[in-house]
């Protein structure tokens, strides 16, 4: 697409996490992602924003290589981690998803008990040489899901009990107890009620102090609140990105005038 | 816009008729409705009640058949074994004992029938030499088996309990009678008497037949000694191979073509053959262990390992067909969750989509098992024919590679036979048969319960 307004973000970022150049995937013969390039800045969060399948958890899982898992997925372009492609061929993804975790859009908790989805990413990683401090691990990880006070005490009860927001707070407290440095979250705070999602936006500002934090959302109040950087996706194609005041305040693309207003969606 | 107000009053749309209709009194539409229903319903039940009808008939007729095999007659012979007969040095080796042929205690036997006979006060037309028709043929070999493993009987008065013939026993189980015997050699009515007054002396009576399920086979003049426990050792034997190959072999094989193998023409060539050769005819399987592992490999015939080999190659498909769709049931949002923590495709494998696998992946092994474990016609090719059953392997290894046979070639066997007694082995046989297979079902029922499906 020729007429793709960016912001002149280049003056913006001071600091790339990663850098994602042309990206195209296509799913057999379908163009699902088309020409995204964006820079997406650490200890920041980027939120994701368009309507339905316009390929916000397409570009997501290109990030991690989580597209490799599906057969019919091509990805082509360059995605750079602190400079480095993740996509050359040294380039382990089981490596690479250890230190780029990902939230799922479906809550999808291993049919094991709370604390074992929460302290498999620690042990298999080797993060913890005593059971000891892995139950500190596995506390503090519930602790900032905020999911430490209605599961403390049902620790050994099987995690596929939860409800459905529990067990999003869940996965979220599995992702962060590896220790990634950047998080991916598809639409994390979907099945929440206000007090939970309040809870897991205050999580995500925290960890911006530490990470670079990627989210997808539909909910534009949501994006305003947690995110610096916005960018609007319609079609496959990235619309518009930038500072998340800008979007809302001052969108530049009509595409992304109509979304915000409610028009488009 | 040219949509109709979609938020508008339903007096916006007049053109639609809306019937006023009570939901107290069905219309025409749901009565129709519900009469399909009934008679669907009706159908149902119909075929249900002609399957269970035959289930009922056919488990009848097998026990009816079959429940003759587990009872045995058995007769107390008191015989005097001569001094002067069997060890007239009185060195009492057993190694000079067994010098004497079965044939030295014939003599010893019909003595001692005769006094039975004497003792019960019947009088008989019959000579001496026609007594032992009441006995089995093999009684003189199991006297002797008892001397020989204790020669200090030798020059006592020994109660035995033996085996009536085979007729005797069909008598008490009512299977023969004095007009079916007419025209039988083996037994004449005037034995008949005889067997009416032991069986009022209580020296004749009837119990369980343990040596049937413990037994080996008899030759065809001995149907009351004959027995399917080493049959049943056979059978176990080939189902240690097979659960030993095929299980691992199976469920390797399917997670590789399911989670690892690329999509390409070569695996869904692979696929399409596995399940070809799940529809394969078993003797093909037969014939293929005939001629690769016996006249290629060079393995021993009869012999219960190439049984095993041959219903691995047979219960593989079935474990792999059974193992994919378990595979392929766990939902992928569990890979990917696993996945998604870093971890390898192989530790996702292994950790997380095996461990929901499993249920599935014992189910079908039981059930391909319980398939092996009915296989007749392979069997056959091989040489594990049911007379071969007829000695006990020597040694726990030694079960793997001397000759045997298997259950339900066993019953095959007895069924061939023409002696009606083989014919109640046979039936009996099948019971046992089928007893293994409920317990393998039952198992896999109950695997089913306990790991139940839990995400
Ligand atoms: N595994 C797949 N195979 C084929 N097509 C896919 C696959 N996943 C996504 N697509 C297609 O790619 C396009 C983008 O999908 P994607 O899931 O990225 O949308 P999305 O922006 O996340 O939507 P939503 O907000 O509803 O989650 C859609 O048209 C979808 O149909
Ligand atoms: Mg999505």
């Amino acid at each position: 697409m020729n007429d793709m307004r960016l912001f002149e973000r280049a003056a913006t970022v001071d600091e790339v996490k990663i850098r994602a150049k042309d990206v195209n995937v296509h799913y057999g013969i379908a163009h699902a992602l088309k020409d995204v390039s964006v820079d997406i800045g650490d200890r920041l969060v980027t939120a994701f924003i368009g309507p339905s399948g316009c390929g916000k958890s397409t570009f997501l899982r290109c990030l991690n290589r989580m597209n490799d898992t599906i057969a019919a997925a091509r990805v082509t372009g360059a995605i750079e981690l602190d400079g480095q492609d993740i996509y050359d061929r040294r380039v382990d993804p089981v490596q690479l998803r250890a230190k780029v975790g990902m939230v799922f859009q479906k809550p999808n908790p291993f049919p094991k008990s709370i604390y074992e989805n929460v302290a498999y990413g620690p042990r298999i990683h080797g993060l913890a040489r005593t059971r000891a401090e892995l139950d500190e691990i596995v506390e503090k990880a519930l602790r900032r899901a905020a999911l430490w006070n209605e599961a403390k005490d049902r620790l050994q009860s099987p995690g596929t009990g939860l409800s459905g927001g529990q067990q999003q707070r869940l996965c979220i407290a599995r992702a962060i107890a590896t220790e990634p440095e950047v998080l991916l979250m598809d639409e994390p705070a979907s099945a929440l009620d206000p007090i939970a999602t309040a809870q897991i936006e205050e999580l995500i500002d925290e960890l911006r102090q530490t990470y670079s934090v990627v989210i997808v959302t539909h909910s534009m109040q949501q994006a305003a609140r947690v995110s610096q950087r916005t960018a609007f996706f319609h079609l496959g194609h990235l619309v518009e990105y930038g500072e998340t005041g800008d979007i809302f305040t001052n969108p530049r693309d009509p595409r992304t005038e109509s979304y915000i207003s409610g028009r488009i969606g | 816009m040219t949509d109709l107000p979609l938020n508008g009053a339903a007096g916006a749309i007049p053109d639609f008729p809306r019937p006023a209709r009570s939901i107290l009194e069905t219309d025409a539409r749901t009565r129709a409705r519900n009469r399909a229903e009934a008679r669907f319903r009706a159908y149902g039940l119909a075929a249900l009640l002609v399957g269970l009808f035959f289930l009922v008939l056919l488990l009848g007729s097998i026990l009816w058949n079959g429940m003759g095999a587990f009872m045995q007659t058995r007769m107390t012979l008191e015989v005097e074994l001569l001094e002067s007969e069997l060890d007239p040095e009185g060195t009492r080796d057993p190694a000079v004992l067994a010098e004497t042929s079965t044939f030295g205690y014939g003599d010893l036997i019909e003595a001692a029938l005769v006094r039975t006979v004497a003792a019960t006060g019947v009088q008989t037309g019959l000579e001496a030499g026609d007594l032992d028709d009441l006995l089995s043929s093999g009684t003189a070999a199991r006297i002797r088996d008892a001397v020989i493993a204790d020669p200090s009987l030798v020059g006592q008065t020994v109660t035995f309990d033996v085996l009536p013939s085979s007729r005797v026993d069909g008598y008490i189980k009512g299977r023969v009678t004095r007009e079916s015997l007419a025209n039988d050699k083996n037994l004449s009515p005037e034995h008949l008497d005889i067997v009416d007054a032991l069986v009022a002396q209580g020296t004749l009576d009837r119990g369980f037949n343990l040596s049937f399920i413990t037994g080996a086979d008899a030759s065809e003049k001995r149907p009351e000694e004959a027995g399917i426990g080493v049959a049943m050792i056979g059978s176990f034997y080939m189902m240690l191979v097979v659960l030993g190959l095929s299980l691992p072999i199976g469920v390797a094989a399917s997670i590789y073509l399911e989670e690892f193998a690329p999509k390409n023409r070569f695996t869904d060539l692979i696929e399409v053959n596995i399940a070809n050769l799940a529809a394969v005819p078993s003797i093909v399987y037969g014939i293929l262990g005939l001629a690769v592992f016996i006249q290629f490999a060079g393995l021993p015939q009869s012999a219960p390992l190439v049984g095993g080999l041959v219903l691995t190659l047979l219960t593989l498909p079935t474990i792999i067909i059974a193992t994919r769709a378990s595979l392929r049931a766990v939902p992928p949002s569990i890979r990917d969750a696993a996945l998604g923590v870093g971890a390898s495709k192989m530790q996702a494998v292994f950790h997380h989509v095996l461990p929901l696998a499993v249920p599935g992946i014992m189910t079908g092994t039981i059930i391909g098992m319980a398939h092996a474990l009915g296989e007749t016609a392979p069997l056959l090719l091989i040489g594990m024919v049911g007379f071969v059953a007829s000695n006990y392997p020597g040694g726990v290894l030694d079960g793997f590679t001397s000759p045997n046979s298997a259950m339900p070639a066993q019953i095959y066997e007895w069924a061939k036979r023409a002696d009606p007694a083989f014919y109640e082995r046979a039936w009996g046989g099948i019971i046992v048969l089928l007893v293994f297979l409920l317990v393998m079902n039952l198992m896999a029922v109950l695997v089913r319960r306990r790991f139940e499906r839990r995400w």
